[in-house]
């Protein structure tokens, strides 16, 4: 910040401050203005400074905390959507601190019945990015009206149009100043029939099946054959899935709220969100490794993550991730750590090649090279089994009924037995094969007999040998045990560590360590090590640590955390069944969806048609796969799209090789129409068609779901803590802010969309605003989980209920309508204790509850799988190879399965991210106060050892170029050519041979760059373009051209495979 | 071995009861005190950005700062991270250099500044040894863009006085730091860095009281203070 005297050409005793230059713009920037107006009324009592130093006491002054000024409701600066405490004066969000009655802010949280003008007085933690949402709030560049492109997508030229003509034109078709015309939503949404949707989905499913011809598909179905994408192939489902949602950070309730629209009533299977480009392969890695066996060969119900109970572990170990800055995530997990650190002796080894601060607090930093984190835990295992330190005890049980006899609540699937065929480990052996007789189930060697084990049988206890081979009826066969410890013999100890670059010794220190403390350990993982091709692999060698150690279920050891209660209202009794009914008229959708994801390609047509290779990787065993959801459409496999709705996201920034899709939308002829919701123009949004304001957090609802680094059971809601500053509309009869919402509603109002409006959910239950939605949630929560209604919340007194009503006295009626939100409850009763809940923010077990002595208060129950058969049972879609059932390391591939080349001497660094905790996704450049208050900028971060080979020193410009963008440059259509340049830092704390940068910076759009609005130039903030987003250069797939290398299992985008070099700029 | 998490206190309740207790005496008889371990700080910032935002600081004036600092060499290297609030000296160097006598030690052991008789000369910034106090040259971290957010122009309440950074008006144009957030001491609130702080590693209560948290953490601990050569006698205090 320039604070220089000189500039400011003043006196130096004080009043000759020049004029402030407060620019007053259009109303479509900076709609905070009109509430910025009222602030300097609101106070006018003055305290004289003197009573102070006299040291007379003050009192009721400060309005800061009370409760008739606090609103609770939830962040989502990050993911970790910590619980909050709004302060609001005089309608302005003016302070963001931590919930005190939240596990996530307070250690130990305040008892739930604490009465709100209590709490008021505790402010609970929040990490800077949380509390700079206020930045965020009443940033200067939020957008309050809809947005018409007025030029180029791209230029960044718009005119302001009103609500319902941006409606009008996204339903029957709208014209642009350079002539372009965009297509209705109305000629996509082709099949408008619940039972023709119905009818449609079985046959095509047939036909993809092979349970019927083609041939007798159209002559069945000849009326309608227009109605599909393409009638040679059905299962691509029906037109309307041409019609693409495509979120970033949207959360629970929304997302319901979301899919509910598309899915159901608008009828495209096309919906996504972003986590390939988080950390989805961490999820699916987790959830295959826990998946129970559901008989009939299929599984399910996995849990995505499991994380240490940090409290009372003794060890833990971070894989790619830490405590302290991004994960799942800092606030509540800090002090959780740093409490252990400190007096509880708890070791910890940081596994990331940079010294980041979690990494500063532990005992082993292990800067391992990027991509080998498979090798440093197969290491790990290899030496875990040699030197006996597995929980052998644990290990042989191989049902549950084994594990409760030894009060454990999980068991594996070590002991049982896998076919060998062709010398590969392919299937696991099944009672018939073994001749065990015609029963579902798997095998166990019982020293050297086979018998059955049912995995779920909770009376008849079946342990199992846990080395074993052998052959039965022609079948060789091995224990999965055997199998992983043959993964981890794969190399030598000593070829390992070369691989990982982590000394052989510090591998032995940290595997003697973690398997010194018996289930008192536990590890945990990000999206380190797994934003690679190889990520999925990475995921289940990790888990695989706390497995041998049978840590899962224990205090001190691991678990999937406490949970919380359902709000979607699935539970018996809840009084609105929000997720799975309340539907009337609901159409329904299927397809093959645009990334070919939760879809095996051998089932379907286009199997038929191509064979191996596919034209694209297809996904059978995970979803949301972003970054191949514009290149899909943009390359039209498997079909092309009409329409894009962009929310809340930013592919063309945030995902890796943004160059393609830039291009890609930014071409009307590969998606005619593009629409978006943002609160700021951002990178993407930037090249839409029309583009509507949102709510900004604090101006909405939501029911996100709390992080399993909570081992009490919690349920989080958000809801208004200020008026939104956009601008209101009507739709349906009713005001309400322009918001994803109002947009959803307005369109299903338009085209009358079934299960909106009158009776929207049901006879007399009206679906007209956001309000409607959310509020019900609330009730199901406030009810509870039991049908006896004996776990609902208390219900609000009168004095809850005044201090409810004088919070919320700032709120219009749109945002605030007691008797119309009271209406919507039904029940008085019911009614207070949605306001008990609202009072609080959620609903929060005690914490008392955490814990059952040794045990987890909520453990983990159930398999973990060694040998992961779901996976095993599948194809890489473009090989024709079975993927593999264990934990295993390779190199980086492309999309074909080629290993990638080296870098070489023309790219001799690998290029690597990671998410200081100023910055949230690429949102967080408005906050003045943190992101860049304290950070102000990012840097190319490489070791000294190699900026010195280079000549570099501190603060040089460099140009970071790749082997798929060898002139480094983001290529804006219709705008500008954007170099990936930023200044050089040289550190000890990086692993040298890598460069990183951080995420959050290197904008050049999101108010970092001027706009033309109504003719009108508004002025960019250069501080916003600070810094480097080095994404560009991160490999875009020599296979696919247009798209970034991809995990073709759990579907994350590679973002830290890439060689790179750095050159002067 | 026992579930050692369900025996912790919450810490931020133990402080406010201490305050409680504290404020029952005369204020000469408190002796206001912070406790910083190093060994849990995180260098989050979460304390420097919940100060800006109960003061409204503007850019440039930072009444705590985490300073951070790398040692060694790849491989062996650690990161420092060193939280750095106002010192509250008991013999504060940036009291005797104030030409017209606007910043003092007050009764309770906070170093204050008077908003209306501060000159702005700024002897004070150059004779803190540990760069606590900084100038308010008028800036707003909004200037420049389409609106100044009203998140800067909401009133504080430093010193208990209500106050909107107004051009040619105090606090613009004064030397501002850190005042333990006097403001909420006086209502039973901890200063706000010590509610904010993820990594708990921010203490504060009254050092004359035996049973206080802070005191406790100082009789239990190894601590140390900065410049203790100087003979300031800081009353922030760090544990290591």
């Amino acid at each position: 910040m320039s604070t220089n005297e000189k500039e400011n050409g003043k006196s130096i005793i004080n009043s000759e401050i020049s004029r402030r230059d407060f620019i007053k713009t259009s109303a479509v920037v900076g709609g905070s203005m009109v509430v910025a107006a009222n602030v300097n009324t609101a106070f006018n009592k003055i305290r004289e400074f003197g009573e102070l130093s006299n040291g007379v006491e003050a009192s009721g002054s400060y309005p800061l905390n009370d409760a008739e000024n606090i609103i609770y409701s939830v962040c989502l600066q990050c993911h970790t959507g910590c619980t909050i405490k709004g302060k609001i004066m005089d309608g302005v969000l003016v302070k963001i601190d931590g919930n005190p009655y939240s596990p996530m802010n307070m250690l130990p949280h305040l008892s739930y019945d604490t009465p709100p003008t209590k709490a008021a007085k505790y402010d609970a933690k929040l990490c800077p990015k949380g509390q700079a949402g206020v930045n965020s709030e009443y940033d200067p560049y939020r957008i309050t009206k809809v947005l018409k492109r007025a030029g180029k997508r791209g230029e960044n030229k718009w005119e302001v149009i009103s609500f319902d003509q941006a409606i009008n034109e996204i339903v029957n078709g709208g014209t642009f100043a350079d002539g372009t015309k965009t297509p209705g939503l109305k000629d996509i949404r082709a099949v408008t029939d619940p039972d023709l949707m119905a009818a449609l989905k079985t046959d095509a499913m047939a036909v993809a099946g092979g349970d019927m011809t083609l041939d007798e598909f159209k002559s069945k179905h000849a009326d309608h054959l227009d109605l599909l994408i393409d009638p040679d192939h059905p299962d691509l489902g029906p037109k309307n899935n041409q019609f693409v949602v495509q979120n970033g950070r949207i959360e629970h309730g929304r997302k319901e709220f979301s899919k509910r629209w598309l899915k159901d009533a608008f009828g495209s299977i096309n919906w996504y969100e972003h986590t390939t480009i988080c950390e989805q392969s961490h999820h699916i890695a987790t959830i295959q490794v826990t998946n129970q066996y559901k008989g009939d060969g299929g599984w399910g119900g996995g849990k995505e993550q499991l994380k240490p109970d940090y409290a009372n572990a003794e060890m833990v170990i971070f894989f790619g991730t830490g405590a302290f800055e991004a994960n799942f995530g800092p606030t509540p997990m800090s002090e959780l750590v740093t409490w252990s650190l400190t007096y509880r002796n708890m070791k910890m080894a940081v596994v990331d090649p940079r010294l980041s601060k979690t990494a500063a607090k532990a005992k082993w930093w292990l800067p391992v090279k990027p991509g080998a984190d498979a090798a440093l835990a197969l290491a790990m295992g290899r030496w875990i089994i040699e030197n006996e330190r597995y929980d052998a005890k644990y290990l042989v049980n191989a049902n549950k009924a084994a594990a409760a006899a030894d009060n454990e609540t999980s068991w594996t699937n070590s002991t049982w037995l896998v076919k060998i065929e062709n010398g590969k480990p392919t299937r696991l052996l099944r009672p018939a094969e073994a001749g065990l007789g015609d029963v579902d189930g798997f095998v166990v060697s019982q020293n050297g007999s086979l018998v059955v084990v049912d995995p779920n049988d909770a009376d008849n206890a079946v342990e199992g040998d846990l080395f074993a081979e052998g052959t039965v009826n022609g079948i060789s066969y091995k224990t999965s045990f055997q199998l992983y410890k043959e993964e981890t013999m794969m190399h030598s100890m000593e070829e390992w560590s070369d691989i990982c670059g982590i000394p052989l010794r510090k591998i032995e220190e940290v595997s003697n360590e973690f398997t010194s403390h018996g289930k008192r350990v536990g590890v945990d993982f990000y999206r380190g090590p797994v934003q690679h091709t190889n990520g999925y692999y990475s995921g289940t060698a990790i888990v695989m640590l706390n497995v041998l150690v049978g840590a899962s279920g224990w205090t001190g050891g691991v678990g999937a955390g406490g949970g919380h209660w359902h709000e979607d209202g699935s539970k018996a009794g809840q009084p609105f069944p929000i997720g799975k009914a309340m539907h009337p008229g609901k159409v329904g959708s299927f397809g093959v969806t645009l990334t070919r994801e939760k879809w095996h390609y051998e089932k379907s047509t286009l199997f038929k048609r191509d064979g191996y290779p596919a034209k694209r990787p297809w996904f059978p065993y995970t979803g949301n796969v972003y970054q191949e959801i514009i290149p899909s459409a943009a390359s039209g496999y498997p079909y092309p799209i009409q329409a894009l709705y962009l929310h809340k996201g930013t592919p063309a920034f945030a995902a890796p090789g943004g160059n393609p899709v830039l291009e890609a939308i930014a071409d009307p002829n590969v998606i005619p129409l593009v629409f978006a919701d943002d609160i700021v123009i951002g990178e993407t949004t930037m090249y839409c068609d029309y583009l509507f304001p949102d709510t900004a957090i604090w101006e909405r609802w939501g029911t996100p779901h709390i992080t399993p680094a909570i081992q009490s059971k919690t349920s989080k809601f958000r809801q208004p803590i200020v008026d939104p500053l956009v601008e209101k509309v009507t739709v349906f009869g009713q005001e309400q802010p322009i918001s994803m919402e109002a947009v959803f509603l307005a369109i299903a109002e338009k085209m009358g969309l079934p299960g909106y409006g009158k009776n929207g959910f049901g006879d007399g239950m009206d679906f007209n605003n956001r309000q409607d939605y959310f509020l019900r949630m609330a009730a199901n929560l406030a009810f509870g989980d039991k049908e006896d209604g004996s776990d609902a919340v208390p219900e609000a007194d009168d004095e809850e209920l005044r201090v409810f009503r004088e919070a919320r006295r700032h709120l219009p009626k749109a945002i605030f309508d007691e008797e119309r939100w009271k209406s919507v409850i039904g029940d008085e009763s019911l009614w207070r204790r949605v306001v008990f809940l609202l009072n609080r923010g959620g609903r929060y077990e005690d914490f008392s509850k955490a814990y059952k002595n040794e045990k987890l208060g909520h453990p983990y129950s159930g398999l973990f799988n060694v040998f992961v058969d779901n996976v095993a049972a599948g194809f890489h879609s473009l090989t024709g190879e079975h993927f593999h059932g264990l934990p295993n390391y390779q190199p980086a591939q492309d999309a074909s399965g080629k290993d990638l080349p080296e870098g070489g001497n023309d790219y001799p660094f690998q290029l690597f991210t990671f998410k200081h905790i100023y910055g949230g996704q690429s949102r967080t450049v408005s906050n003045y106060w943190a992101q860049l208050g304290v950070a102000s900028e990012n840097y190319v971060l490489m070791n000294k050892v190699d900026s010195d080979k280079l000549g570099l020193k501190e603060g040089d410009l460099v140009k970071l170029v790749s082997p798929s963008n060898p002139d480094g440059v983001w290529k804006l259509p219709n705008n500008e050519v954007k170099p990936v340049v930023g200044k050089v830092k040289p550190i000890q704390g990086i692993r040298p041979g890598t460069v990183a940068a951080s995420w959050s910076f290197g904008h050049w759009a999101y108010g970092a760059s001027d706009v033309t609005i109504d003719g009108q130039v508004v002025k960019g903030d250069p501080r916003r373009a600070t810094g480097v987003c080095p994404n560009a250069v991160m490999y875009e797939d020599p296979v696919l051209k247009n798209a970034s290398l991809s995990d073709p299992i759990g579907g994350s985008a590679s973002y830290f495979d890439t060689p790179v070099n750095v050159v002067r700029a | 071995m026992p579930v050692v998490v369900n025996q912790l206190e919450n810490a931020i309740v133990r402080m406010m009861d201490d305050l409680e207790r504290a404020l029952q005496k005369p204020p000469s008889e408190r002796r206001w005190g912070m406790v910083i371990d190093l060994t849990k700080c995180v260098a989050c910032d979460a304390c420097t950005v919940s100060c800006k935002a109960e003061n409204k600081t503007p850019p440039g004036v930072n009444y705590t700062v985490v300073i951070k600092e790398e040692v060694g060499t790849y491989p062996n290297v650690r990161s420092t991270f060193l939280p750095r609030p106002c010192m509250h000296c008991e013999n504060p160097p940036c009291v005797d250099v104030c030409p017209v006598s606007a910043t003092w030690k007050s009764e309770e052991g906070i170093v204050v500044i008077d908003y209306d008789v501060c000159i702005g000369c700024r002897y004070c910034v150059t004779a803190c040894p540990y760069g606590a106090r900084t100038f308010d040259f008028g800036e707003f971290y909004t200037e420049g863009t389409p609106m100044i957010a009203p998140y800067e122009t909401a009133p504080t309440f430093e010193y208990g006085e209500e106050r909107t950074r107004t051009e040619g008006e105090s606090p613009i144009g004064n030397v501002r730091k850190c005042n333990f957030c006097v403001q909420r001491l006086h209502e039973g609130l901890l200063p706000a860095c010590i509610n904010d702080c993820i990594g708990r590693a921010r203490y504060f209560g009254d050092l004359n009281d035996p049973d206080s948290l802070v005191s406790e953490l100082l009789r239990e601990r190894y601590s140390f203070k900065l410049k203790e050569d100087l003979g300031t006698d800081p009353k922030v205090f760090y544990l290591s």
